[in-house]
C-alpha cells in the first residue's frame, strides 16, 4: 500500500509501544497513542518521561523495541517498508534546530527536494522562496544559519521540512532553545500551520500554546502514556493525580 | 609582521599597547637568525670546506650543448642556407641537420664515425630538477589515493558493520604499527613479484597505502566531530546514508579536517623520500648522485632541503587559503 491509496481517518497509529535503550533504561512502556488527520497533539511531562523518545519513535530515529507504528497508513516494521520513504511524508523539526551550517538558508531547504524528491532546480528554488517568505524570512535567503537568530533558525527548520510537502510535523520542543522574546515568532508560524489543516504532535512546555491550539493533551510521566484529554479538560478538571501535582508544580 | 600569530586571544594579554613590544621581539628575532647565520658560515670556515655553489647549478639547469656526432664515415656539405647535409660512405640515407650553433668540421671534409660535427646551445632540466619532478609526481598521485583509501577505510570504520570495521581497523592498526621503509620494501618485493609491479607503481602503492590509514583517522575523527543532531535532521528529510554523509556530514567534516590534513600531506611528500629505496630517481636519490658526480655535499644537501621546503610551504599556503575560503559560513 502506497500514501497515496491511504484515505483513513488515522494519521498515526502507535499500539502499545515499548521502548528499551541499550543501557536497559526502559524509556517507554505499552505507550499506545492515535492522532487523526488534521489534529494537533501535545505532550507534557517532566523531564525524562519519554517525550522524545516517543516522538522519534514516529519517524524511527528510534526503533521500538516492542509494538507497532503506523504513520499514514504504512506499518513501519513492515519489511516491504522503505524507511525514507515514510519519512520524506513525515517532517521534524528539533530544539537545538539543526540547520546546516555550511548551506546557507536557501540551500538548507532546497536539498532534500533537489537530492531525495529529485524535483528540478527552478522548481525547487522557487518553492524554497516561498516558503521562506511565508516564515518571515524572505529577506535572509542567501544568510547562513549562523547569522540568524535562535527563533529565525528555528524558522528556517519549519520551512526546511516543509519544503518535503510531509503531510505529518514532529516538533521536539521547539521553543525550548530560545531567548523568552523570540518564543512568540515561533509559536505564530506552528499555530498558522495548524490553522491551515497540518497533523501536528508537538512536545513542548508552552501550556498557553497547548490550550489554544491542542485538539488533545497527552500527560507522560516515567515512560507511560497518563493521560489523554482535550486542553480544557486536561488543564481545568486533570483526571490523574500524577497531572495535578506536575501542573501544579509548574503553574 | 613578520610572523603575526594567527589567532590572538585576549586573555593572554596581548593589547594594543604591547604593539612596540612586539616589533621589538621580531627586531630580536632577525637579529638572532643573523647571528645564527654567521654562526654556521664561521663554523664552516674552520672546516677544511671549499663551497662551490657554482658547481650546483648544473644539476638544477642543464646548459651543456646538444652535440651531434656521425654515425658513419662521410662528407659534410654545407648549405647555403646556413644547413649541414652530411651523406654517408655506406649508402644511409643523408644526414641533414637543421640549426648548428658551433660547427666542428668545415665544408666538404671527410669525417670518420664518431666525430662531432655540430652542437647547440640548449637549456634542459638538471638532475635535481628531474628529481624534483619525480617527488612532485609521486606525491600528488600518492596523495589522490591516499584520499580515496583513507575516506573508504574511515566509512567503513565507523560503519555498523563489524566486518568492514574490523577490516578498516585491521588496516589502520598494521599500517601504522610498521616502518613505511619496512612497507615499502614488502611492497616492492613481495607484491611487486607477485603482481609484477614496476619501481614507481610499488612506490605510489606504498605511499597511498601507508598515508590513507593516517588520512583514514583523520575522516574518522572530523566525521565523528559532527554533532548527532546533523545526522538526524538529514535522515528525518528522507535522505538515505550516503546521501547524508555527502551533501551534510562530509562537507562539514573536511573543513574541519584541513589543519591536520595539511600535516599529514606535508608529511607525504617528505615520506616520498623513502621512495629512493627502491631506485626511484626523486629529488633525495637525484641529490644523492649529484653529491657523487660533484662533490660538493653540502651545497647539493642544503639545495635539496630547500626545494622540499618550497614544495611543503606551498602546500600550507594553499590549505590556508582554502582554510579562509571555507570559513566564510561560520
Ligand atoms: N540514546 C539514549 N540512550 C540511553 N538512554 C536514553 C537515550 N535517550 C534517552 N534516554 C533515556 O530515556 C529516558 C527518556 O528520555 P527522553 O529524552 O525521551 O525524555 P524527555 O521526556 O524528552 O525529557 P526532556 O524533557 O528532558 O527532553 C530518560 O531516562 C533518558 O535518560
Ligand atoms: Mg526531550
Amino acid at each position: 500500500m502506497t500514501r497515496a491509496d491511504y484515505k483513513g481517518e488515522e494519521m498515526v497509529i502507535a499500539n502499545s509501544v515499548d521502548k528499551i535503550y541499550a543501557n536497559n533504561c526502559h524509556a517507554l512502556k505499552k505507550v499506545s497513542v492515535t492522532v487523526k488527520r488534521g489534529e494537533v497533539v501535545v505532550i507534557i511531562g517532566p523531564s525524562g518521561s519519554g517525550k522524545s523518545t516517543f516522538l522519534r519513535t514516529l519517524n524511527q530515529l528510534e526503533t521500538v523495541t516492542e509494538g507497532e507504528v503506523i504513520i499514514d497508513g504504512i506499518k513501519m516494521y513492515d519489511p516491504s517498508t522503505n524507511i525514507n520513504t515514510l519519512r520524506e511524508n513525515v517532517g521534524m523539526v528539533f530544539q537545538s534546530f539543526n540547520l546546516f551550517p555550511h548551506l546557507s538558508v536557501k540551500k538548507n531547504v532546497m536539498l532534500a527536494p533537489l537530492k531525495v524528491l529529485k524535483l528540478s532546480k527552478a522548481q525547487v528554488e522557487e518553492e524554497a522562496i516561498k516558503l521562506l517568505t511565508r516564515v518571515g524570512l524572505g529577506e535572509k535567503i542567501n544568510v547562513f544559519p549562523s547569522q540568524l537568530s535562535g527563533g529565525q533558525q528555528q524558522r528556517v527548520a519549519i520551512a526546511r521540512a516543509l519544503a518535503m510537502k510531509p503531510d505529518l510535523m514532529l516538533f521536539d520542543e521547539p521553543t525550548s532553545a530560545l531567548d523568552p522574546e523570540m518564543v512568540g515568532e515561533v509559536l505564530e508560524v506552528m499555530k498558522s500551520l495548524a490553522e491551515e489543516g497540518m497533523t501536528m504532535v508537538v512536545v513542548t512546555h508552552e501550556m498557553g500554546f497547548a490550550n489554544e491550539v491542542a485538539d488533545r493533551v497527552l500527560f507522560m510521566e516515567d515512560g507511560q502514556l497518563l493521560v489523554d484529554d482535550v486542553p480544557d479538560k486536561f488543564f481545568k478538571n486533570p483526571s490523574h493525580p500524577r497531572l495535578k501535582k506536575f501542573l501544579s508544580s509548574i503553574l | 609582521m613578520l610572523f603575526a600569530p594567527r589567532y590572538l586571544h585576549p586573555y593572554l594579554g596581548i593589547k594594543m599597547q604591547n604593539k612596540k613590544h612586539n616589533v621589538v621581539w621580531q627586531a630580536l628575532f632577525v637579529l638572532t637568525l643573523i647571528i645564527i647565520g654567521f654562526a654556521v658560515y664561521s663554523a664552516s670556515q674552520k672546516i677544511d670546506y671549499t663551497w662551490q655553489w657554482n658547481r650546483i647549478l648544473p644539476y638544477i639547469i642543464d646548459s651543456s650543448p646538444a652535440e651531434t656526432f656521425a654515425e658513419n664515415d662521410g662528407q659534410v656539405t654545407i648549405n647555403e642556407n646556413g644547413t649541414i647535409t652530411v651523406d654517408f660512405d655506406n649508402g644511409d640515407p643523408a644526414l641533414l641537420i637543421k640549426k648548428a650553433d658551433h660547427l666542428f668540421v668545415s665544408d666538404g671534409a671527410f669525417i670518420f664515425a664518431g666525430d662531432k660535427i655540430s652542437s647547440v646551445n640548449q637549456k634542459s632540466m638538471g638532475v635535481l630538477l628531474e628529481g624534483l619532478l619525480m617527488t612532485i609526481k609521486l606525491s600528488v598521485i600518492s596523495l589522490f589515493f591516499a584520499i580515496i583509501i583513507g575516506l573508504i577505510a574511515a566509512l567503513m570504520r565507523i560503519s555498523q558493520n563489524p566486518l568492514s570495521r574490523n577490516f578498516s581497523f585491521l588496516y589502520i592498526e598494521i599500517i601504522r604499527g610498521t616502518p613505511l621503509l619496512v612497507q615499502i620494501f614488502i611492497v616492492y618485493f613481495f607484491l611487486g613479484t607477485i603482481f609484477d609491479l614496476d619501481r614507481f607503481t610499488a612506490g605510489i602503492t606504498a605511499l597511498s597505502v601507508f598515508t590513507g590509514a593516517y588520512i583514514a583517522e583523520i575522516i574518522r575523527s572530523g566525521i565523528q566531530s559532527i554533532p548527532p543532531g546533523q545526522m538526524e535532521a538529514a535522515r528525518s528529510l528522507g535522505m538515505n546514508y550516503p546521501t547524508a554523509m555527502t551533501y551534510v556530514i562530509l562537507p562539514q567534516a573536511f573543513k574541519r579536517t584541513l589543519p591536520p590534513m595539511a600535516g599529514q600531506l606535508i608529511n607525504l611528500i617528505k615520506d616520498s623520500s623513502l621512495v629512493s629505496v627502491i631506485s626511484i630517481t626523486d629529488l633525495t636519490k637525484a641529490g644523492r648522485e649529484v653529491v657523487a658526480g660533484s662533490f660538493a655535499t653540502f651545497e647539493v644537501w642544503f639545495t635539496v632541503a630547500a626545494l622540499y621546503l618550497v614544495l611543503t610551504s606551498t602546500l600550507s599556503f594553499a590549505i590556508q587559503r582554502i582554510e579562509k575560503r571555507l570559513s566564510n559560513s561560520d
